[in-house]
């Protein structure tokens, strides 16, 4: 699902990122953002409630009597209609800012959640660095060696990335690394403090990144060529300049702005992605609380994920459209 | 264009190195934890080594691994097993099963009944405290029991009560309505565990979040969503125990990650073990499995509301049709029993050597079926949840053995609520799921299987038969002996005569633990008694 | 057909792609040839055998030759990867190129829909569907019917906002043809080589969804053969018999490669036109 042609997604980088005004852009960006999580929001509501089973059988189990399950259904409110609950539900949300009260846990779901979201956001985040950090290099050795065979290499991995699946490369991980060698814990965050979580994170994050690295490598190297190339890197170079400072300074931050915000729309898909790696690692963040909650039809705790994710993403978006007007000096103001 | 087409040759060539390395990659990773199974052990484990820090005799911190968090402690309202497994750390009942499944006196130094089977008069243990260090009295178990009869909850308590009382602080006095021979084994539930009279003071609310019982631990720290830390409990009548000063129970919600886990020594023990993988943790060098009877029996369940499975003939030339034996080796490695008869073995009066059922036999199983309203055999779909290999694979043997006799079965694999959802509601012609007992005892299994009165309507088969309801109902009054034991092999007959459920096998109940673990103590219902466990230095 | 040949003479990758694609395809036709077992039948006396001159990869639990499995599987999966893009593929073309040539109102709604589904956890959407018609095909071709046409719509979109502001477009307008001739005659041609370049990646990408939907324990229902159940079974006997699991995963590996190269292939062919 993440992967779009680099050109392409160029163009359509360039296309959406468009600043006239600056505030009536923002104004408009809002107003976007807020549709879009009003839309979320209301899908997952009643989405979730087409959904066969019921949360009371969940938490009595097969042996329960109709009458307990009759009396916990009222104690929770399920037997509301949907649009009572639906209701019931935006009141607490706009009114309270909450999502409800989870009905498995019986604790606040807004709790629940921003208990799970550092593991999640410290492991998108992770994953972020190394790809950039990886794929840079990458890309260089890639764009320097054009047509060698360290460039044919690299521009193979994504051919070979593409039929891989993440819980596979996070399970091969788990088996070398920790099960084998014993250099990382083989799941969840074990221990306390920043570092040990770090830690903790290394083999997660770089399963997920190895899902992202290819595609940004892609993206960088095609840029870097075009970079190395145009008359103004010619100039550079002509003038006597080092070649490693040319490089760095000029070819890379030129070409790295594509990729950043490839890899900003592709942290949306993170987001609802993590569900695996945290299932393959044991992790208790917000994906694999999300998994569990579906199987318990834990309905407040899917609409809490739901709007926070949603909240994420767009913002995530946003922070994207205006790095690239601020950023970027080909963006011009259309409409 | 010759240029670039040489190049792109080449990066064929890259992709097909690239292959081969893979196809390398994947071999010998794949083989590595193999020489890790029977090769040294490996040396740093953060988990255990803070338990084997200190000397075997006691102390240290086990880790239990399981596959659903702990979300109450409220034991008149639970019956799943996560909470379960839970609550009976916490709150002990009058009497118990020991790990042969024979009913002990726990908490009641003895007990006596009338031989009228009416009066109950139980004698609780001299000195009994609870973990906030205040006595046990016969008030605490009348107001325990009473709290129980008065929510019902998902193990309601069947026998009619007429009364409770403390005759004096140490003397509990149970009157029944009529004789229910049952009753002293569905005693030893865990939802009949006592707690202090009027919750000690607090509300019930406060009281479930922090509960005080007289089990061997105390909730110290708990996140209903994720992990469970227990403290040892100094006042637990077991003198000097439970050795180890913390029980976890972590959370971890995925088979591979738990095996691995355990492998790893980052948790001293997991719940739930594979079929599959049993096998792996038996020969680690680090690893062991422990397992113990269970109280299980693996059934195809046939509704007898359907239009095919109301025919007799029919579920009788399946189960004909269905090689028990074969099923059983090949999708339980030999850790399981092939069944007959619908209680387990480790349940008193099972019959599985005396039943005479229907044996494999497929020429049988054809003349049978042109004995039903379809001779020409029919299609019809079997239910299973999803997510469970054992489960899709034994419908797949029985969807062979269905063929080979006619029977066109279409194999439907939906999500476990899902399922749940559709079998309550009959919605179904065959399903496989599993009975299980709570208590030793064979009312348990038989009463929520055959009786049609019952809300689980014969577990949700809707079979239906007077003979039967009848012998229940006798074998619920009969006192213990050769009596009961006749009346429950009849009982026994006519379902295998009847088949309104297959039984498939008796599954074992499997505990991965490491292999430095001394003392876990498995009982048949999938729980496990840590009060006499020690960790030995490695 | 000529053109075509040129073409993937002059483009080893499409060719090695291809060759890669039809030699798949042409196993998986003929599989009842390549084979005489049978991929559904239990057989008890053969379990879990080692691979041998009879059983090339072995027997799985039900004592079923693995590489029958995974020919018949290869049926399974290359039918479900084509099938379940044909929907998403044109509505998110027709959506893309909507928004891209109206844009205004139109462009505001599709980009609408586009980031509310970008902002729906992905999972979430294939749990409940797989939750609502049960594991299986069908749940599979549900999902990517409502989140596979949004790459194609984004990618459209662009190249189609990008053409609006081109000569032949106004010219069009002005000599006024009605707007569906220009969007079906005129825009469609230029945006489908793009597509279609997507649509490579997009079906591997469809594939490892499903493989990761047997891992999630909601994918194809037994006994019907599929790479995904395959590596998850075979999961538990990594350590002992790695091969019941490696082998499926391979396949998805080189199914991956042959797309991606033929992928490559169509945007070298198409540049350099």
């Amino acid at each position: 699902m993440t992967l779009t042609s680099n050109s392409v997604f160029h163009k359509i980088i360039r296309s959406t990122a468009t600043i006239a005004s600056p505030r009536r852009w923002l104004v408009r960006a809002l107003l976007r953002a807020a549709s879009v999580i009003v839309c979320v929001v209301t899908a997952v509501f009643f989405l979730i409630r087409l959904v066969p089973g019921d949360p009371v059988k969940m938490i009595l189990g097969e042996y329960a009597t109709a009458a307990a399950i009759e009396k916990m259904q009222h104690k929770l409110g399920l037997d509301l209609t949907p649009w009572e609950q639906f209701l019931r539900f935006l009141n607490n949300l706009l009114v309270h800012g909450d999502t409800g009260s989870s009905i498995v846990y019986e604790a606040s779901s807004r709790q629940l959640i921003f208990d799970r979201i550092p593991v999640t956001l410290l492991l998108i985040a992770m994953a972020c660095i190394l790809s950039i950090v990886i794929s840079m290099v990458l890309a260089i050795l890639a764009a320097t060696h054009k047509n060698g065979i360290l460039d044919h290499l690299i521009r193979i991995l994504p051919a070979v990335t593409l039929g891989m699946p993440v819980f596979w490369v996070g399970l091969l991980l788990i088996l070398i690394f920790s099960v084998h060698l014993g250099w990382f814990p083989v799941g969840g965050v074990t221990g306390k403090g920043f570092e040990k979580t770090l830690y903790s994170l290394t083999l997660p994050a770089i399963t997920v990144a190895f899902s992202q690295i290819p595609s940004l490598v892609r993206s960088l190297r095609a840029q870097m060529l075009e970079v190395l190339e145009s008359d103004f890197v010619v100039t550079l170079k002509a003038a006597g300049i080092p070649r490693r400072v040319v490089l760095v300074k000029h070819v890379l931050r030129n070409s790295a702005l594509p990729a950043l915000m490839l890899l900003g729309v592709n942290m949306a898909y993170m987001m609802g992605g993590t569900l695996v790696v945290e299932k393959a690692f044991g992790l208790r963040g917000i994906g694999s609380l999300l998994f569990q909650s579906i199987s318990n039809r834990d309905f407040p705790v899917i609409q809490g994920i739901a709007f926070y994710s949603a909240l994420f993403v767009v913002i995530v978006g946003l922070l994207v459209e205006i790095i690239a007007g601020v950023l970027d000096p080909r963006t011009k103001g259309e409409s | 264009m010759a240029n670039r087409s040489r190049q792109q040759k080449k990066s064929v060539l890259v992709i097909s190195l690239f292959l081969i390395l893979v196809l390398a990659l994947a071999g010998c990773s794949t083989s590595k934890p193999d020489a890790s199974a029977s090769g040294s052990p490996s040396q740093s484990e953060p988990a255990s080594t803070e338990g084997a820090s200190t000397q075997p005799a006691a102390g240290g911190t086990f880790t239990y691994a399981r596959a659903a968090s702990v979300t109450s402690f409220d034991l008149h309202n639970q019956i799943t097993a996560n909470n379960a497994f839970a609550i009976d750390k916490v709150f002990e009942p009058l009497v118990a099963f020991d790990n042969e499944g024979k009913l002990v006196d726990w908490l009641a130094a003895s007990h006596e009944i009338s031989s009228d089977g009416l009066t109950y008069t139980f004698v609780l243990r001299d000195g009994l405290k609870f973990s906030n260090g205040t006595d046990v009295t016969a008030q605490d178990a009348v107001f325990s029991l009473q709290r129980h009869l008065d929510v019902g909850g998902p193990l309601a308590i069947s026998a009619k009560v007429d009364s409770l009382t403390a005759q004096d602080n140490k003397t509990l006095v149970i009157k029944l309505q009529t004789p229910y021979t049952p009753f002293i084994t569905e005693l030893s539930n865990f939802s009949n565990g006592i707690l202090p009279k009027d919750f000690g003071g607090k509300t019930e609310e406060e009281f479930f979040k922090n509960p005080i019982g007289t089990g061997p631990f105390v909730v110290k720290s708990w996140d209903p969503a994720g992990d469970l830390t227990f403290e040892k409990n100094t006042h637990y009548w077991q003198q000097g125990k439970p050795y180890l000063d913390e029980l976890v129970y972590k959370l971890v919600n995925d088979d591979s990650q738990a095996i691995n886990q355990l492998k790893a020594g980052e948790v001293d023990a997991i719940e739930t073990v594979a079929l599959q993988n049993a096998s792996e943790l038996k020969q680690g060098s680090d690893t062991t499995v422990a397992t113990n009877g269970s109280w299980v029996t693996e059934q195809l369940f046939l509704n007898t509301l359907d239009e095919h499975f109301s025919d007799v003939h029919v579920r009788r030339a399946l189960a004909l049709s269905i090689d028990r034996e074969g099923l059983t080796n090949a999708v339980t490695f030999g850790l399981a029993k092939a069944a007959t008869s619908l209680l387990p073995p480790a349940i008193p009066y099972n019959a599985n050597d005396t039943v005479k059922s229907l044996t494999f036999n497929t020429e049988e199983a054809k003349a049978e079926l042109a004995k039903s309203k379809f001779p020409n055999g029919f299609s019809t779909t079997l239910l299973i949840a999803s997510g469970n290999s054992s489960r899709a694979q034994e419908a797949q043997i029985i969807q062979a053995a269905g063929k080979a006799i006619g029977i066109d079965i279409k194999i439907e694999s939906v999500e476990l609520a899902a399922f749940r959802e559709r079998f309550f509601k009959y919605n179904f012609s065959a399903m496989i799921n599993s009975g299980q007992a709570d208590s030793p005892e064979a009312n348990s299994i038989l009463a929520f299987q055959t009786d049609p009165d019952g809300f689980s309507k014969s577990y949700w088969t809707h079979y239906t038969n007077d003979e039967v309801t009848k012998l229940l109902r006798e074998g619920q009054q009969t006192p213990d002996g050769d009596g009961r034991a006749q009346i429950y092999t009849k009982l026994q007959q006519i379902l295998a005569d009847e088949v309104p459920y297959i039984p498939l096998f008796y599954p074992e109940i499997l505990i991965g633990v490491r292999s430095n673990v001394q003392g876990l103590v498995v009982l048949p219902n999938n729980s496990v008694r840590f009060q006499d466990v020690q960790l030995k230095g490695e | 057909m000529r053109r075509i040949w040129t073409a993937m003479r002059n483009t080893p990758s499409l060719l090695a792609g291809t060759l890669m694609l039809v030699l798949m395809v042409g196993v998986a036709l003929l599989a009842p040839l390549i084979s005489s077992f049978s991929p559904t039948e239990p057989n008890m006396g053969a379990i879990l055998l080692p691979p041998s001159s009879e059983h090339w990869l072995g027997t799985d639990q039900l004592g079923r030759d693995l590489f029958t499995r995974l020919i018949y599987a290869a049926r399974t999966d290359l039918k479900i990867m084509v099938l379940a893009q044909i929907i998403p593929f044109c509505t998110g073309i027709l959506l893309g190129m909507m928004a891209g040539y109206y844009g205004k109102w139109v462009n505001t709604l599709i980009t609408l829909l586009t980031d509310t589904f970008i902002a729906f956890p992905f999972y979430l959407i294939v749990i409940i569907v797989a939750f609502v018609s049960g594991a299986g095909e069908k749940g599979i071709y549900i999902t990517f019917m409502l989140v596979g046409w949004i790459v194609y719509a984004r990618v459209v979109k662009g190249l189609s906002a990008s053409y609006r502001s081109q000569e032949w477009i106004a010219s069009a307008q002005t000599l006024g043809l009605p707007n569906r001739t220009i969007l079906l005659r005129h825009l469609l041609p230029n945006v489908l080589p793009q597509a279609v370049i997507v649509l490579m990646t997009d079906m591997a990408v469809l594939l490892v969804a499903i493989v990761t939907l047997g891992y999630l324990g909601i994918g194809i229902a037994p006994p019907t053969p599929d790479w995904g159940t395959m590596i998850s079974e075979g999961q538990p006997f990594l350590a002992t018999k790695w091969w019941l699991s490696a082998t499926p995963g391979l396949a998805v590996v080189y199914t991956g490669i042959a797309l991606s190269l033929v992928g490559d292939g169509l945007a070298d062919v198409w540049r350099r036109k």
